[in-house]
């Protein structure tokens, strides 16, 4: 009975409950059963049965014409391109956003004004509007060149060489999702206790330690899951890229094999099936990731509670 | 270095601080010696926490100057005009100020260990394992010997109000603030943190300490002032003014919290 008294206190001497605590015979409890969810469980499976069997024995489905191209090198190549451009705009479009958001905190009223007006300007207009423009930018500016204002040119270079189509894209995705993501983060740096930006002036940091060793892992808890969300958005934002006109991506790939072979449905199932498993591994990178950033904050939702 | 045994490890002189129009000093003088345990005690609202911000220029003052062993706090003085000091200037000077808050304010994401040692490696570039040799000494100064890896969602109030205090003792502070350490604490977790506070205070800590708790007041300061209203209305030992308040608002204090 007294192992139990001790075991109560959790302070430095733990080592004699500790000790005891394996020789106590633990309750021995019979689980509560729930015939409601097994229910549930049975109607569930019938239901996806069935549909998986409508889906799988539908002769327009042309499951021979999916089995064709769902590893087609157009396909692999278009799954590549997405991959990168979603990568590729969304490590632009983190740090860009990050950037903007110490702006949007800064003293400074020339940098929060920038600031705000970027992410009024790339939230405001659709990004499809965004992309055309960028695809024409080597139209509209032929040349860029770097000089002193009204002064002579110091160096100039062809716009086409620059801003290729794919680097249009990347351009127009990414600095259209920093717009987005600059709110979600500010939301995260919000929710954190001022005192911990205290406590970390009062040991003599300067704010930029302060930002990356204090403020951004602890905002990154709240900011993950919907960065995630955005990813998967950018993820099929990019078949937007059209609009540039950028020709390699996924869906570009897959609805030019259906305008060719009049099938759209099993190449529509071709690019279904490839977004899904890229969304199911950038899902498996945000549990790690969560897993991370979430350490020493506790679970988010009890896992305590069954009911 | 010249003067410096001469200098006050703290001197506030005449410093004024508003909010606003809200005027929460009204002139405050104090001097607290090297080694010396100074105690502010007084009514809630009475600017004492306003007071230890602004000697660890959490706020800037409004008048006034305060000097940290002999070094204006905050500026450059020339000719009787001040030079505000750069953001690294002042992260430097409030290094040598070690603070202690009331709601302990440790970092959630770090464990109790690297709550102690990020200062040291991250502000004073110490070398890691230097730094946690003597982190784990702190913490086991504090009594957290054992409890290092812990994270302080996984400790008590006072076990984290201990770590605080390590990690403040890491910089090697010439000046402790504590701002009501117990206040945020379960009645039995008090003794805990005050007989850490104790413990340092003989070991010839300088430390300005705000507290409701009269009798430990009594026991450590060498210096107890009693503030309110943005001021502070006595000051002396802490027998003086505890047995023999000479100010009505001091008695009247007195007597609710005796
Ligand atoms: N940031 C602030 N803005 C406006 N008023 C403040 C601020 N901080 C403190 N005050 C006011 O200043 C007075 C002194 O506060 P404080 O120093 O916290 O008192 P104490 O610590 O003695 O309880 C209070 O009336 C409080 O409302
Ligand atoms: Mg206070």
């Amino acid at each position: 009975m007294a192992e139990h008294s001790a075991g109560l206190k959790m302070g430095s001497r733990l080592s004699a409950s500790e000790a005891t605590a394996h020789a106590i015979p633990r309750n021995h409890v019979v689980p509560r059963r729930y015939p409601g969810r097994v229910i549930a469980v049975i109607v569930i499976l019938i239901l996806a049965l069935q549909a998986g069997k409508a889906v799988a024995t539908n002769p327009n489905f042309h499951w021979e014409v999916y089995a064709e191209y769902i590893f087609s090198p157009t396909v692999l190549r278009g799954v590549g391109w997405t991959l990168l451009l979603t990568v590729v705009a969304m490590g632009i479009a983190i740090p860009l956003a990050l950037t903007l958001v110490v702006m949007r905190e800064s003293i400074n009223p020339i940098l929060r004004g920038a600031a705000w007006c970027w992410v009024w300007f790339f939230r405001g207009t659709p990004v499809y509007t965004q992309l055309a423009f960028w695809g024409l930018f080597a139209v509209l500016f032929p040349s860029i060149s770097v000089s002193i204002p009204f002064g002579p040119e110091l160096v100039s270079i062809e716009s086409r060489w620059i801003v290729t189509p794919a680097v249009a894209a990347i351009i127009g995705l990414s600095f259209n999702e920093s717009a987005y993501l600059t709110e979600i983060f500010r939301a995260g740096f919000r929710a954190i206790d001022p005192g911990q930006i205290e406590a970390a002036q009062a040991i003599g940091m300067s704010r930029p330690k302060i930002w990356t060793r204090i403020l951004i892992p602890q905002a990154m808890r709240i900011i993950i899951p919907p960065t995630g969300n955005e990813t998967i958005g950018m993820l099929k934002m990019t078949s937007l890229v059209l609009a540039v006109p950028f020709t390699l991506d996924l869906t570009f790939a897959t609805n030019a094999i259906a305008n060719r072979t009049y099938l759209p449905v099993p190449l529509l199932l071709v690019a279904a099936t490839w977004y899904l498993v890229i969304t199911s591994a950038l899902m498996v990178g945000q549990y790690y990731l969560e897993r991370y950033y979430g350490r020493g904050q506790g679970p988010v939702l009890g896992k305590g509670g069954q009911h | 270095m010249d003067g410096a045994a001469v200098n006050p490890a703290v001197e506030v002189r005449d410093v004024h601080k508003f909010y606003g129009d809200f005027h929460a000093l009204r002139g405050v003088n104090l001097k607290i010696a090297r080694g010396e345990v100074c105690v502010a005690i007084g009514p809630s609202g009475s600017g004492k926490s306003t007071l230890l911000r602004c000697i660890n220029q959490l706020e800037t003052i409004s008048a006034g100057r305060i000097y940290l062993n002999g070094e204006l706090q905050g500026y450059r003085e020339i000719n009787g005009k001040l030079y505000e000091l750069s953001p690294r200037q002042i992260a430097q000077q409030r290094r040598r100020t070690g603070m202690v808050f009331q709601r302990f304010n440790l970092f959630p994401h770090m464990t109790a260990l690297e709550n102690t040692i990020e200062g040291p490696v991250q502000v004073k570039r110490q070398i890691k394992a230097e730094a946690i040799e003597r982190g784990m000494a702190l913490l086991e100064r504090v009594g957290m010997s054992g409890l290092e890896k812990r994270y302080p969602n996984q400790l008590s109030g006072g076990q984290q109000q201990r770590v605080a205090i390590a990690r403040a003792l890491a910089m090697d502070p010439e000046v402790m603030l504590f701002d009501e350490p117990t206040s945020a604490l379960d009645p039995e977790l008090v003794g805990e943190v005050l007989d850490v506070i104790k413990d340092l205070a003989r070991t010839g800590m300088t430390m300005m300490l705000v507290t409701h708790e009269i009798g430990f007041a009594r026991e450590v300061a060498d210096q107890l002032v009693f503030m309110d209203n943005g001021m502070i209305v006595e000051s002396g030992s802490p027998y003086d003014v505890l047995t023999n308040p000479q100010e009505a608002r001091t008695q009247a204090f007195l007597s609710k919290v005796l």
